[in-house]
């Protein structure tokens, strides 16, 4: 989701790269984003070639800041 | 991960300069008003190529990423900015020359070319570093600036040093080339070589 949450969109491929995942670990986990809502799928075809998008929706967009915030607070909380 | 490490921006970079100093010395550059149409010819045959090979070569192995309009509109505006700084300086220029100091300014200009384009150079090539996340554009604006100050020093020809520079940024970028596609090789080739 961090990924996803400084870009507009990307592909499968890019966020392969990115995370080191399996392709069936990532596809699992963007299941599980998609089911919460947080991550909207769009499926194409690019010259023939099948081709996913990625992009956070508002919710998950909304959902990240708040755990970012969260973590944050956690963060600052943690003695020197 | 940045869509540049490809090496492809070096590449026709690189060719353009090498262009610029090849037109020089065969003394075609300004004969066929070569200046004006580089541009032209820029826009119209390797921007194309470039964008093909950006779809064909990178893509495929790194995949697609939509940044949005930020790091854009940062982009434009350094571009403007530049466009900006060269006409303001194109404006003085040409108050002073009205004002009959030309001969003064021209003078200065002409002793000075190599160490004046040295130091665009630079500026240009730190600002665009600066905006697009690109470290070695640094490192090409201080290697124009030192190979400019020492042609101007030792009185190389300026054609001699642009076509050298060209070199060295056309190769560094077959270079990246090399290593990006070693890097990242396709989906394909990897299970072959699996």
């Amino acid at each position: 989701m961090a990924q996803l949450y400084v870009v507009q969109s990307a592909d499968f491929t890019f966020l392969l790269h990115q995370t080191e995942m399996t392709p069936g670990n990532l596809s699992a986990h963007l299941s599980k984003l998609e089911e919460a809502g947080y991550v909207e799928v769009t499926k194409e075809f690019i010259e023939r070639k099948p081709h996913t998008a990625l992009a956070l929706t508002k919710k998950g967009r909304a959902a990240f800041k708040e755990y970012r915030k969260k973590v944050k607070q956690f963060v600052e909380k943690l003695p020197e | 991960m940045s869509y540049h490490q490809d090496g492809l921006l070096d590449i026709f970079a690189g060719l353009y300069i090498l262009g610029f100093g090849l037109g020089i010395i065969m003394d075609v550059l300004w004969e066929f008003g070569f200046g004006v149409i580089m541009p032209a010819i820029l826009i119209a045959t390797v921007l194309p190529i470039w964008i093909e090979a950006k779809r064909k070569i990178t893509m495929p192995r790194i995949g697609f990423v939509n940044f949005g309009t930020r790091g854009a509109n940062k982009l434009t505006a350094v571009f403007i900015g530049t466009m900006v700084a060269g006409l303001g300086a194109f404006f003085v220029f040409t108050l002073a020359t009205f004002q009959g100091e030309s001969r003064q300014w021209l003078d200065l200009i002409v002793q000075n070319g190599m160490l004046i384009v040295g130091f665009g150079t630079f500026v240009i090539c730190t600002l665009f570093g600066y905006t697009m996340g690109l470290k070695r554009l640094y490192a090409y604006g201080l290697l124009a600036v030192i190979v400019l100050a020492i042609g101007h020093f030792m009185g190389i020809f300026f054609a001699y040093i642009i076509t050298a520079l060209g070199i060295t940024v056309m190769v560094t970028g077959f270079a990246m080339l090399i290593g990006f596609v070693r890097k990242y090789p396709l989906k394909g080739e990897k299970a072959i070589a699996e």
